[in-house]
């Protein structure tokens, strides 16, 4: 193949151009004597000057000469926020020893909110060598002149925006006699760079989390022109302190002052401190070009480790603090007993959606089927895990998507599904075509093709699992007492934990069917099969028609008359449909074509209406009860404002607990009185459609559905009453209100 | 009910798919609200001077490798070391290839502490690393910590006035940072000095543990300079 061929051939340029690159460094390997070591960053020279050769007293210097390329660059003493310093280790021979290095003043290196000091270009780190009388120089074996072996390891980091630590061995043969000069002007220039010391010691004084540093006896030539600061010590200041803006300097004739910011995590307090003072804006001629001066320290260095308890926490951590307190004894990490508080509400709260209005006809559904199948027990036991999964299962899904939904900022809460227009329409139509299967208009057999109804009996397992799923579906709305509370905590809680919760409340929902299936005890309890099984049928159909009943109101609410009565026409349509299936012969196809088109033109002419209808206007909810006003947290705040307490009522029209609180506790009589004397303004907020503000008002409360029922009193925290609200709860909340 | 179920097999196949491509795409809007968050969080002590020692830490949110969110006070009540970290930098090398920040990280967590490795390198940096590749490097030298936070933006860091990689912190139970400065006490790239060195971090969390106050409080960080994001 072309390519394998293209591939091979690179690889074998590659590794030529490899090998040819390989010789230098090889060579440069084994030159062990070479006083020069190049790196792509850097080319290092060992190098000396002993113009008077080498011996006692005479004036011996070394240096590694750094030539860096372009935006690279190594590091001085102090190497400021980060990076090393150069280090530089000799081998010499007895009787020689090597010196510091008389470091070059440095550049500052800023680097953003960061700096360091250290060298560009080309520098040399001279290092004095001093030859003590007990140096005898090593005749030489070739009978030549004698000479001094200098060996040196370095090591440096080198740096642009990345770092590369490097290093480099270097020998150089100094001949004992004679003149090393070549690199004179290199050591000059070096010389030249190093800052002069100054005589006067200078002050340092702490002030706080400032140094105030006055130096004497500059010269004239410096004098009213700006310094540099740099530090000799590490970890003091504040090394990317600015001049003019973090740090101030002054003149006062010949004294030079300064005030320099502290570190803020400063790792040394130093009893002296050498500095470096340079010219910030040298110019050309200007001899020396930096001072160096040794100051004492004096004043209290601020203590790096203040006590503990004159910390100020912020009041968030606070809160959280207590909040660990409160909820777990000492480190436990999360509080395990809330965790297992919830999940058993959540368990408990799944059982009672079984008897929510919405959910019961399914299980009533599924009840049926058992007593259809009585006597087959391993049937049971795949039903009853088939349909426990399904519920779960779906339950998870819908709360991953929900968890999902809301991190990603969408505003949505439980419930959302009966948000949609379009999917209260669906809902509708499936209900109105299990409601006609069990009132006996048409058997789904007759319906599915005949291929189809081969695969039926092959699949009561994936049909056990979707009504499990529809189970969900429509228990979602009915968020039920625990359920809230139990959401509103998993909403706050990592993903893992919170899923948990959903699985438990899951498992709530489907136990009551998965009892009923493993314990045949259970089981047992259902009634035979006989005829009573044709009637029970008949009259499950009437719980379906009244959840289309209620689910064509809840569409009222959102789409308005309008779209409800298209719903409506359209469930009509649908029956026939249905029904002109079950005909035969010539009548089926005539029929069934009539209906299917009568139903399409409708659908087309006034589907819309069922999604796009206008929202009846909360003011005509409000027009007709005049006490309750339309919400809004600017209300809410307008009128607590005025000292006026406000009951914000969170409802839905889909929402079952909703109505049943409307009609009982938010009716009472005596209630109303209660709200009335005590001046309480009634609002009431409508999430019959998705609504941002009020979505977000609700997650403030710690919910995740409606109902929320909350108290807003000025000055006070805002009460949260349980969602089946009851009368002597919400009374005694208000009787506690001053009237 | 064969009709119904295909129908309904055919709608939660394609609710499947559209949850699989919201999960996808929230992903992402969930890293950038959280980082978004994170930085409002600080926007308020972002302005202020990082803290010193004996100075209460700075709460912060922020997505780990994982995507998952942290908040510092979430951990109240335990003790947290935060270290400053970079692949890219052969500090941060020196002390994963050799084994020691692992060897640290698992024996600070074995006592109860939550370790927060964590990127401030910015995105237009060379270092940067995606969060499955730094993930995976971690995972290579068998990294132990509580979570690597993603803060390519450097609010964390500045915050912290965290300087080089590495640069560790320590933040008691009460929320107070009792520890600042490097790994350990011998300031170079190579390999072998951490046999001789002092783990300060180590030290600092047996003295916490043993009821003592921490001698070396503030030490010197050594390493490269944090790849900031441009101001």
């Amino acid at each position: 193949m072309p390519s394998s061929f293209i591939r091979r051939a690179l690889a074998a340029s590659f590794l030529l151009v490899a090998a040819a690159a390989e010789l230098p460094a090889a060579a440069q390997l084994s030159a062990q004597a070479s006083p020069v070591v190049t790196t792509p960053r850097v080319r290092a020279e060992l190098m000396a000057y002993a113009p008077d050769g080498v011996a006692p007293g005479a004036q011996v210097w070394v240096g590694l000469q750094l030539q860096h390329q372009p935006q690279w660059h190594t590091y001085w003493k102090n190497a400021g926020d980060s990076g090393l310093p150069t280090e530089l280790s000799w081998t010499l021979p007895a009787g020689v020893t090597a010196g510091e290095i008389a470091w070059p003043t440095p550049h500052k290196i800023p680097v953003g909110t960061l700096a360091n000091y250290g060298y560009e270009n080309t520098v040399l780190l001279p290092v004095p060598l001093t030859v003590s009388p007990e140096f005898k120089p090593a005749a030489s074996l070739t009978g030549g002149s004698a000479s001094v072996d200098v060996r040196l390891k370095a090591t440096w980091l080198v740096c642009r925006q990345e770092c590369i630590p490097e290093e480099g061995s270097f020998t150089l043969k100094l001949p004992v006699q004679g003149t090393t000069a070549l690199n004179r002007p290199a050591f000059d220039a070096a010389f030249d760079a190093a800052p002069a010391p100054l005589s006067r010691p200078g002050q340092i004084q702490v002030e706080g989390q400032q140094l105030k540093l006055r130096v004497e006896g500059l010269p004239a030539s410096a004098q009213g022109r700006p310094l540099e600061f740099l530090p000799e010590t590490g970890e003091v200041v504040h090394n990317a302190a600015v001049s003019g803006k973090d740090w101030q300097q002054a003149w006062e004739g010949g004294t030079w002052t300064a005030t320099y910011p502290l570190a803020e995590q400063r790792s040394a307090s130093p009893d002296a401190m050498p500095v470096v003072l340079a010219l910030a804006e040298p110019k050309a001629g200007d001899k020396p070009l930096a001072w160096r001066v040794e100051a004492p320290v004096s004043g209290n260095w601020p203590a790096t480790a203040a006590p503990a308890a004159r910390a100020e926490v912020s009041p968030a951590l606070q809160a959280a603090l207590k909040e660990n307190a409160a909820t777990a004894p000492a480190t436990t990490p999360f509080a395990a007993s809330s965790l297992a508080m919830a999940l058993l509400g959540a368990l408990l709260g799944g059982l009672l959606l079984n008897l929510m209005p919405c959910v019961f006809p399914v299980l009533a559904i599924k009840v049926l089927g058992f007593a259809r199948q009585s006597g087959d027990h391993g049937g049971h036991r795949r039903a009853a895990l088939a349909y426990t999964a399904g519920v779960m299962i779906s339950l998870l899904a819908l709360a991953g998507a929900m968890l999902a939904l809301r991190a990603a900022g969408a505003q949505l809460g439980w419930g959302f599904q009966l948000q949609s227009p379009a999917v209260v329409a669906g809902l509708a139509a499936l209900f109105t075509l299990i409601g006609l299967n069990l009132a006996g208009v048409f058997e789904f057999g007759r319906v599915a093709p005949a291929s189809l109804c081969g695969a039926q009996s092959a699949r009561p397992l994936v049909n056990d699992f979707l009504s499990g799923v529809l189970a969900v579906v429509i228990a979602s709305p009915c968020t039920a007492p625990f359920m809230g509370a139990s959401l509103g905590f998993a909403i706050t809680l990592p993903a893992g934990q919170a899923m948990l919760l959903f699985a438990a409340l899951g498992f709530g929902l489907a136990l009551p069917y998965l009892l009923a299936g493993f314990i045949p005890a259970v089981a047992r309890l259902l009634p035979r099969p006989g005829r009573w099984m044709q009637t029970l049928q008949r009259l499950l159909a009437f719980p379906m028609f009244a959840t289309v009943a209620w689910l064509v109101w809840v569409l009222g609410q959102q789409s308005g008359i309008d779209g409800a009565g298209a719903l409506l026409a359209l469930l009509v349509c649908l029956s026939a449909l249905v029904w002109s299936f079950t005909l035969r012969g010539r009548a089926r196809v005539v029929i069934a074509s009539v209906l299917l088109v009568c139903t399409a033109v409708l659908a087309a002419g006034i589907g819309p209406n069922i999604v796009q209808g206008t929202p009846p206007a909360a003011a005509a909810v409000a027009g007709a009860q005049d006490r309750w006003q339309p919400w809004s947290t600017q209300r809410v705040a307008e009128l607590n404002a005025q000292g006026r307490p406000v009951f914000v009522d969170f409802t839905a029209a889909w929402c079952v607990t909703c109505q049943y609180n409307k009609k009982t506790t938010l009716a009472d009589a005596e209630v109303l009185a209660q709200f009335q004397s005590r001046n309480v303004a009634l609002m009431r907020a409508d999430w019959t459609r998705r609504d941002q503000a009020i979505t977000a008002a609700i997650t403030a409360l710690g919910r995740s559905g409606v109902p929320v029922y909350v108290l807003h009193v000025p000055g006070k925290a805002p009460v949260v009453f349980s969602e089946i609200l009851r009368k002597e709860e919400l009374s005694s909340a208000l009787a506690a209100l001053s009237p | 009910m064969s009709k119904l179920s295909t129908s309904a097999d055919r709608s939660l196949r394609a609710a499947r798919q559209a949850r699989a491509a919201l999960t996808r795409a929230s992903r992402r809007a969930i890293m950038t609200a959280a980082v978004a968050l994170g930085a409002t969080l600080l926007a308020g002590s972002a302005s202020a001077a990082a803290p010193a020692v004996g100075q209460p830490a700075p709460d912060f949110v922020a997505v780990d490798t994982k995507g998952q969110q942290h908040k510092l006070s979430d951990f109240a009540g335990k003790y947290v070391v935060l270290e400053w970290t970079n692949p890219g930098c052969p500090f941060v090398q020196k002390h994963y290839n050799s084994g020691n920040m692992p060897a640290t990280q698992k024996s600070a967590t074995a006592k109860g502490v939550v370790w927060l490795s964590i990127n401030s390198t910015e995105r237009a940096s060379g270092d940067f690393m995606q969060p499955v590749a730094l993930d995976n490097w971690f995972k290579e030298r068998q990294a132990a910590p509580t979570a690597t936070l993603m803060d390519p933006d450097g609010a964390i860091g500045q915050a912290y006035g965290a300087r080089t990689t590495p640069h560790m912190f320590i933040i008691d139970p009460k929320g107070v940072l009792v520890y600042a400065g490097g790994i350990d006490s011998i300031a170079s790239a190579r390999q072998e000095d951490i046999k001789s060195a002092t783990n300060y971090v180590n030290q600092a969390l047996a003295e916490a543990f043993g009821g003592k106050p921490i001698s070396a409080a503030t030490t010197r960080a050594y390493g490269c300079s944090i790849k900031y994001k441009a101001a």
